[in-house]
């Protein structure tokens, strides 16, 4: 064993791998943090290279890829409050208010440390539990998938911002946006009216990158109009970095929280990191004394949006190391380099290539102090991108939606689809609408229809899903979520506190 | 405006392309593939490799361009309006033809070039380990005895339905089918044992039979396979089903023959590199090359046995 290690650790350290290694990291950081270049894109960018390296090398270019990027989509979501990839969709809450509240700065630390210490938690869950709880996910049938959603659902209730009404309904819109397109079960089309353009249905991506990216740049543009002060960030800025690291690690219990949840639903095959920080905002908030904070630049949030989506890349491999079973579309490109290589990838993975495990190991572990040390280098660097005047970035930031929502399925039809997504987007903005629940919507919707339909395909008996353990637990999760909920908003009402839109 | 230009400058290209000249230099710049399915999946790579492979033989690159959607025809119906000068190619697969048999899509095989089948990947049927059922015949009392009680995972309409229906039919018994989106999550729910049996290949399911957690219970090609050479073929047990993924590369209608000689030529150069058939067969794929005649015919025969069945996949 402790020899494997060391043929690993050796491969690893190796002067090459490392330099490819920082390249790797430096990409996935950047391309996470171009609204619209998703941590995919890059890693199937370094597929073709990785042909030509050692399969471990290879691995590894691809880890720091993957670790950077999960690290990256933090930058535009505190700067310029677009969640630069899907996992960093609940980072806007509050990074962003942080970043206009004047401390950016500290934002960006903070998102950094938290996902630097989710990688690590993530990593050595990874080592110490990865066979017996890949086993049990692994076990999970479409009963038990169907149930969590339920439960994901739930979160809606974290996110509705001014009106739970309305946030309702986003999450409704964003459900019944999910089903255009073909359906997931029999691939036959829904919702299209014929025309070749809705046939595809609808990317998540291109829902997210609409949403969320198109309708915040033209509210900047709105702004502008109205001669706002565009400087946005002071010219002298302190990171702290220590200090802020020193503030990660006081929330202990919220960092190790979150960074569960992502190891968890990173292990799921299929869920992955654009769930984990909903989820990890979610229980954040709901743990919180002050849940009323939430959303306007409070700490907590940034940590658990932050450790929860970097702790999916651990989680992800879960799966995947202990069974060959990927956890992500990213695991999934994974295996595919190794397995051109020639190693399967299966349950015997461990046994047979030792090394290449450990050495995964000790890559995932280097790739996030690498994460680390170019974040806090260049932080100074991607905060000059606050100080570029308005009628630059606006225009800039678009055409990269543009050409990432493009280059997602190289399908033009896309393009309309986005401008009129983002139109909607802005839309449902002006009128208070949150956007969170819409996106999460999306998201859930096709997974919970697939897993409902699945299950009954199995088992034509409702109640499978009392009967089965876990998925009962799940289903009574979501129950008493929603009593919490209602409890908590009800309270929130009682108080007075001349709120009165808050449940209409 | 940009529709315009770009069908001048198509036209321009297809112009271009029947002139005679241009089959002597061809490839002289890159060769798009657009592979009409997502990364990472079996497709993509082992069109990777073919690409790899197209781009050593001629010293052009041959940039992948993954088009998802609607079980692989967005790209192809994509493909279908490039220009027909060699600088697109593209890739089917028998899902082209349980799509446009169930009435999926308009395009079929022979609306396209057919140059070479490059990949094939022999389908197992795979059993989970359970207490009814350990190889064909017991699988085929077990279901005889319980009509609709094996759980059989397939992509509903796809060609794992297919195959499953040919098996179904050849053993004379009913399954009740479960959709699953491709082979990795059909075989995931294999090993979880949340289905009875799926249909699955080496590059997927090999590692859990190594490991016992599942069983190949038979193989649907002519000969036993050298990777798995202790699995009997269906045929052998009395079956004579053929049951492959087979990937060929096309190119649009209109292409001039030099072209699609010379690509075949090239493809054929490419597929016998040592090092693109190791990498080939360690993705799963068998080592062959079928050349245009051959794969036209080919794609004939798989024509009239997907209408033999299409009524199972519609069900």
């Amino acid at each position: 064993m402790l020899d494997a290690f060391f043929q690993g650790a050796h491969q690893v350290f190796a002067f090459d791998t490392l330099i490819y290694m920082l390249i790797g990291s430096v990409a996935g950081i950047v391309a996470a943090a171009i609204p619209g270049f998703t941590v995919t894109m890059a890693i199937i960018l370094t597929l073709p290279l990785t042909f030509a390296m050692e399969p471990l090398q290879g691995i590894s270019v691809m880890l720091s890829v993957y670790v950077g990027g999960y690290t990256g989509g933090l930058i535009s979501a505190a700067l310029l409050g677009i969640p630069g990839t899907p996992s960093s969709v609940a980072t806007t809450f509050d990074a962003f208010p942080m970043a206009r509240n004047g401390e950016p700065g500290r934002a960006l630390s903070l998102g950094v440390w938290a996902s630097f210490f989710g990688t690590i938690i993530s990593t050595l869950v990874l080592i110490v539990a990865a066979p017996p709880l890949a086993v049990v996910a692994v076990r999970l049938g479409p009963w038990e998938y169907f149930s969590l959603i339920v439960f994901a659902l739930t979160i809606v209730a974290s996110l509705v911002g001014n009106s739970l009404i309305r946030g309702l309904i986003a999450g409704v819109i964003g459900l019944g946006l999910a089903t255009i397109g073909p359906d997931p079960m029999m691939g036959r089309p829904r919702l299209t009216f014929d025309m070749d353009l809705l046939a595809p249905g609808l990317p998540f991506l291109v829902v997210l990158i609409g949403i969320f990216a198109i309708s915040q740049l033209l509210d900047e543009v709105e702004i502008h109009g109205k001669k706002v002060n565009h400087a946005l960030i002071p010219k002298s800025i302190d990171f702290k970095t220590w200090e802020v690291m020193r503030e990660v690690l006081m929330r202990p219990v919220n960092l190790i929280r979150s960074s569960l949840v992502g190891v968890v639903i990173g292990a799921l095959p299929g869920a992955g990191g654009s769930i984990a920080n909903l989820l990890a905002y979610d229980q954040a908030k709901r743990s919180s004394k002050t849940p009323e904070k939430f959303g306007q630049g409070i700490a907590d949030g940034v940590v658990a949006s932050e450790a929860g989506n970097s702790a999916t890349a651990g989680g992800g491999l879960i799966p995947l190391i202990s069974l060959g079973i990927p956890g992500s579309a990213v695991d999934a490109i994974l295996m595919a380099s190794l397995m051109v290589h020639g190693i399967s990838v299966g349950p015997r993975l461990i046994l047979d290539h030792a090394d290449l495990v450990y050495g995964m190991f000790i890559a995932l572990t280097v790739a996030s102090f690498m994460m680390l040390v170019v974040c806090v280098a260049s932080m100074r660097l991607f905060l000059r991108v606050t100080d570029i005047p308005k009628q630059f970035i606006v225009p800039t930031v678009m055409i990269c939606c543009v050409i990432g929502a493009f280059a997602l399925n190289n399908r033009m039809g896309d393009l309309y689809l986005l401008g009129a997504i983002g139109l909607v987007g802005y839309i449902l903005k002006c009128l208070d609408y949150p956007l969170a629940p819409l996106v999460l919507g999306v998201i859930l919707g096709p997974i919970a229809e697939t897993n409902l339909r699945r299950a009954l395909m199995s088992d034509g008996d409702w109640t499978v899903f009392f009967t089965r353990p876990i998925s009962a637990l799940f289903l009574a999760a979501a129950v008493l979520s929603v009593i919490l909920s209602i409890r908590s908003i009800w309270k929130a009402h009682k108080k007075g506190n001349g709120n009165k839109d808050a449940l209409v | 405006m940009l529709r315009k230009i770009a069908m001048a400058a198509g036209l321009m290209l297809a112009a271009a392309a029947v002139t005679p000249v241009m089959a002597q230099d061809y490839p002289n710049k890159p060769i798009e593939f657009i592979v009409p399915w997502g990364p990472g999946g079996g497709s993509d790579t082992l069109m990777r490799i073919v690409g790899l492979g197209l781009s050593e033989v001629t010293g052009q690159p041959v940039p992948i361009i993954n088009m998802p959607g609607v079980g692989g025809t967005v790209g192809l119906k994509e493909f279908a309006k490039r220009p027909a000068d060699g600088y697109t190619i593209s890739q089917i697969h028998e899902g082209l033809l349980t799509a446009n048999k169930t009435g999926i899509t308009d395009l079929d095989w022979d609306s396209f070039i057919p140059v070479a089948l490059v990949a094939s990947s022999p389908q197992y049927l795979t059993l989970s380990k359970n207490d009814n059922f350990k190889n064909l015949e017991e699988l085929k009392a077990y279901a005889k005895a319980n009509p609709g009680k094996v759980r059989a995972g397939v992509t509903l309409g796809g060609v794992p339905h297919l195959h499953m229906a040919m098996i179904e039919d050849a053993l004379g018994v009913q399954f009740s089918y479960v959709g699953f989106r491709d082979t990795g999550e059909r075989i995931r729910a294999l090993v979880g044992g949340n289905i009875d049996i799926a249909i699955g290949d080496v590059s997927s399911a090999s590692e859990f039979v190594k490991n016992g957690d599942l069983i190949f219970a038979g193989v649907g090609t002519e000969e036993r396979t050298a990777e798995e050479p202790d699995v009997p073929t269906m045929k052998e047990q009395g079956y004579d089903l053929q049951m492959a993924v087979t990937r060929g590369v096309v190119l649009p209608k209109g292409t001039p023959q030099p072209i699609v000689d010379k690509l075949a030529d090239d493809l054929k150069k490419a597929m016998s590199l040592d090092d693109i058939k190791t990498k080939m067969k360690n993705a799963g794929s068998a080592n062959v090359f079928i050349g245009e005649e051959d794969y036209k015919a080919y794609l004939e025969k798989l024509d009239a046995d997907v209408t033999k069945l299409v009524g199972k996949l519609q069900g």
